[in-house]
């Protein structure tokens, strides 16, 4: 499908029309948590986009077609108040074999995690997280005065489970995100269940978030979703989103998985009308498609390899990457190779603390896009580091 | 327009070629038009004829909606900015912070004094959020848009309410001297459901009013009617912006831009009060194809007078019909009309549900004897004045 090229194009003809850093006015703009280069795809004409672990295919035909229905209809659901969530709660139903209760929709899975965060944190109730992790829940526990226990990683770059399982303990919250964004590092079912086990038994009010937003491209066989566990477990929710696999980062639509009970929690602080009629058409017929996801996982797979082969052959260290983007030690600052890439056209991804020294994130974009950039990532970490980066 | 053709859309809208088609043929032609030829276009494919899905469309004239959707430009943006359905909307063109400057463009305003919503329902949820608590409550008109009352009551912020006059309209005095310690005032101009308007003098009076009663207060004059009203007393509250750095004004794409299922709104103010509120809102709440859609439709103040004029005349001849049957309505500055009936709302709606008429939900302490009917197309009015004189004598 054509769309990206079509994107690129556009892309590069306009751009510049853009006052940059809208978003840090945000919650992004508190703590280590910033995002300097949030707004910096269309001010630079990039072209290819490896910044924001987005499908780079989009959300396919089938998609498209709801979408041009929604358009069509003479019901007119652009213009309605329906909120005709029927068909993508159903379909999520269906999926994991739970009730329409067990699922709260947001504005992608962002909408869901600052909404946990609200509901379950609070100035004497923590937030207790990995760092570096994704950053919705730091940013939204930070609007709320709730504190923050941020916990190192391991040396292999996975969440430090047993650090967060002793700071656990009296929390509001922890957020699991598993893989790990922006390490790309996974844990198993059995690391996962057991570090559950531990937090409930001391500390049976907290509540555990699992972030499993790149499900779907995890390779690893001992890792599992936690679904069926947080569909049974009050204090457990897990958050997906249409926004990755999916390739709808533009449509806006996430979930919620737990217990009836926690979703009601969620519900009572939750803003219910953000969510619109273009992403519950394109999600509903999607869902419906599941030989798509499994299509979009192994080019994935594919492309990533061959990635993570180039930077294994040119000797540099990399994590072992569960997700649509690679985890790299580019032995320079983030910054700098960001700046040079970026002067090729070629946008990665943003600082990662404490890691924005020595490593960077890069998406995984299509098997021709990831071509063209290992020539640029190439001719970039050809030039001798400008700044001897901080051991 | 025929509304029973519902059949045929779905045999047509399944199949991915006509689909996609469509929505330039919408463009090229206009909704209504589409949807009056569904027919002969179905039957071509071959589709069961009408007679196999004989119900008829139901006449939603209980949301406030724009009848008619997006406008042709903003469908054609919409189908534009599907290549980009994968992006975030920071990545896609238009992107958030386009239509941001537009908006700041058109208002005088800088960006930072512009913060997006998922509709204005989020800017009144957030709002709420932001500036109460427990011991700074709101002060709003009854009735009056639900949402600001509605989000302070789950929190366990208190509410006061101030009643509106027997015109429907804010009792700006009243609330002036109930703001005093509040965390916000919620000015609803034109008022929903009473369809009242304020004139520019009186608003700009009692915001002063209440920034010298109470400083710490936010006001919140919530414009989503802004383009339907014709009343020339009428002014937008954003040029006071610059006069009061407690005042938000938040206004919808969902009413005359016809796009209440797209979800974008926007709240306008001072930096330091957009800073505060975009705390609270979700970031990435506008996804990419309903900034393209704004984008356009904002441009296009022609296809806005077009709208304006004709819901102008819609409303004017179900007022006429009303006031011919000896119902009053009040000076309606909005796209619904809020009627004395004499009796309850629920028995009307009922009776006009019966036959195919959606109407307003109750709206208490009027509910007894005041309906809200949101103003279809002249065509729908026209079917719909018929089963109102059922209605009213049911």
């Amino acid at each position: 499908m054509a769309l990206t090229r079509r994107a690129f194009v556009t892309t590069l003809g306009l751009g510049g029309a853009v006052a940059g850093g809208y978003y840090l006015s945000g919650g992004r703009l508190i703590g280590p948590w910033s995002r300097p280069d949030a707004d910096a795809a269309v001010t630079s004409g990039a072209r290819l986009l490896l910044h924001n672990n987005e499908n780079p295919l989009g959300p396919g035909d089938r998609a498209m077609e709801a979408i041009h229905a929604a358009m069509s209809d003479p019901d007119l659901p652009l213009a309605r108040y329906s909120f005709a969530t029927g068909a993508v709660t159903t379909g999520i139903a269906e999926k994991f074999g739970c009730e329409r209760g067990n699922i709260l929709l947001g504005c992608g899975s962002t909408q869901i995690l600052r909404t946990a965060t609200e509901a379950f944190t609070s100035p004497e109730r923590a937030l207790v997280i990995g760092s570096p992790s994704y950053e919705e829940c730091p940013g939204m526990a930070a609007v709320v005065n709730a504190p923050i226990k941020a916990l190192p990683l391991t040396g292999s770059k996975h969440l430090d489970l047993d650090a967060m399982a002793d700071a656990a303990t009296g929390s509001g919250l922890v957020f699991l995100c598993n893989p790990n964004n922006p390490t790309a590092t996974v844990h198993s079912a059995q690391a996962v269940q057991g570090f559950v086990d531990r937090v409930l038994s001391a500390s049976p009010e907290t509540v555990i978030v699992i972030d499993e937003a790149y499900h779907e491209y995890v390779t690893d066989p001992a890792y599992e979703s936690q679904v069926p566990l947080a569909l049974e477990t009050p204090q457990v929710v897990v958050a997906r989103t249409f926004s990755k696999a999916f390739g709808m980062a533009g449509l806006r639509l996430g979930y919620a998985l737990g217990h009836e009970d926690t979703i009601d929690r969620m519900s009572a602080v939750h803003f219910g009308m953000a969510r619109n009629a273009l992403a519950l058409a394109a999600a509903a017929a999607t869902l419906q498609d599941p030989a798509r996801l499994d299509a979009e996982a192994l080019r994935n797979t594919e492309a990533r390899k061959f990635t993570m082969d180039w930077f294994a052959s040119h000797g540099y260290e990399m994590t072992d990457s569960q997700c649509n983007f690679i985890f790299v030690r580019i032995n320079r600052t983030a910054a700098e190779f960001r700046d040079a890439c970026a002067t090729h056209g070629v946008l990665v991804g943003r600082d990662f603390p404490p890691y924005e020294n020595e490593w960077t994130r890069i998406s995984i974009g299509t098997m021709e896009e990831m071509q063209q950039a290992v020539e640029v990532f190439g001719d970039v970490l050809e030039v001798p580091a400008a700044i001897t980066s901080a051991a | 327009m025929s509304v029973s053709r519902r059949g045929f859309v779905r045999s047509l809208v399944g199949r991915s070629e006509r689909a996609r088609v469509a929505p330039a043929w919408i463009s090229a032609r206009g909704r209504e038009a589409w949807v009056g030829e569904l027919g002969s276009l179905a039957l071509q494919d071959g589709a069961a004829p009408a007679a196999a899905e004989p119900e008829e469309r139901t006449i939603r004239l209980s949301s406030n909606e724009n009848p008619l959707g997006p406008s042709d430009v903003a469908l054609q943006a919409i189908d534009g900015s599907l290549v980009y359905a994968g992006r975030y909307p920071m990545n896609a063109i238009p992107a958030i912070a386009d239509f941001v400057a537009l908006v700041a463009e058109r208002n005088g305003l800088e960006t930072t004094q512009v913060g997006l919503g998922s509709g204005s329902g989020e800017v009144l949820n957030c709002a709420v959020r932001a500036f109460t608590g427990a011991d700074r409550g709101v002060v709003t008109a009854t009735p009056s848009y639900e949402e600001v009352p509605r989000a302070a009551r789950g929190r366990g912020v208190p509410v006061a309410e101030v009643p509106v006059d027997d015109a429907g309209r804010l009792d700006l005095d009243a609330m002036v001297a109930a703001s005093s310690g509040a965390g916000l005032v919620f000015l609803c101009n034109p008022n929903n459901p009473t369809a009242a308007v304020h004139p520019a003098d009186r608003i700009a009076d009692t915001i002063a009013k209440i920034e010298t009663a109470s400083p710490e207060t936010v006001v919140l004059v919530d414009e989503a009617y802004h383009d339907y009203v014709t009343d020339p007393a009428y002014a937008s509250a954003v040029s006071l912006i610059p006069r009061h750095r407690n005042l938000l004004v938040a206004r919808t794409m969902s009413k005359a831009h016809g796009m209440a299922g797209l979800r974008l709104g926007y709240g306008m103010g001072q930096p330091d009060l957009i800073a505060r509120l975009n705390q609270w809102l979700t970031p990435f709440n506008s996804n990419a194809m309903v900034v393209a859609a704004s984008v356009a439709s904002l441009r296009d103040d022609a296809g806005m007078a077009r709208e304006r004029d004709r819901n102008t005349a819609a409303k004017q001849f179900t007022v006429e019909f009303f006031s011919s049957a000896g119902h009053q309505t009040t000076d309606s500055q909005t796209n619904f009309i809020f009627v004395n009936l004499g009796k309850p709302a629920e028995g009307f709606r009922n009776a006009c549900r019966e036959q195919g008429i959606a109407v307003g939900r109750d709206f208490p302490p009027m509910e007894k004897t005041h309906c809200r009917i949101s103003i279809g197309t002249m065509e729908e009015m026209q079917r719909a004045v018929e089963i109102f004189k059922t209605a009213l004598t049911a």
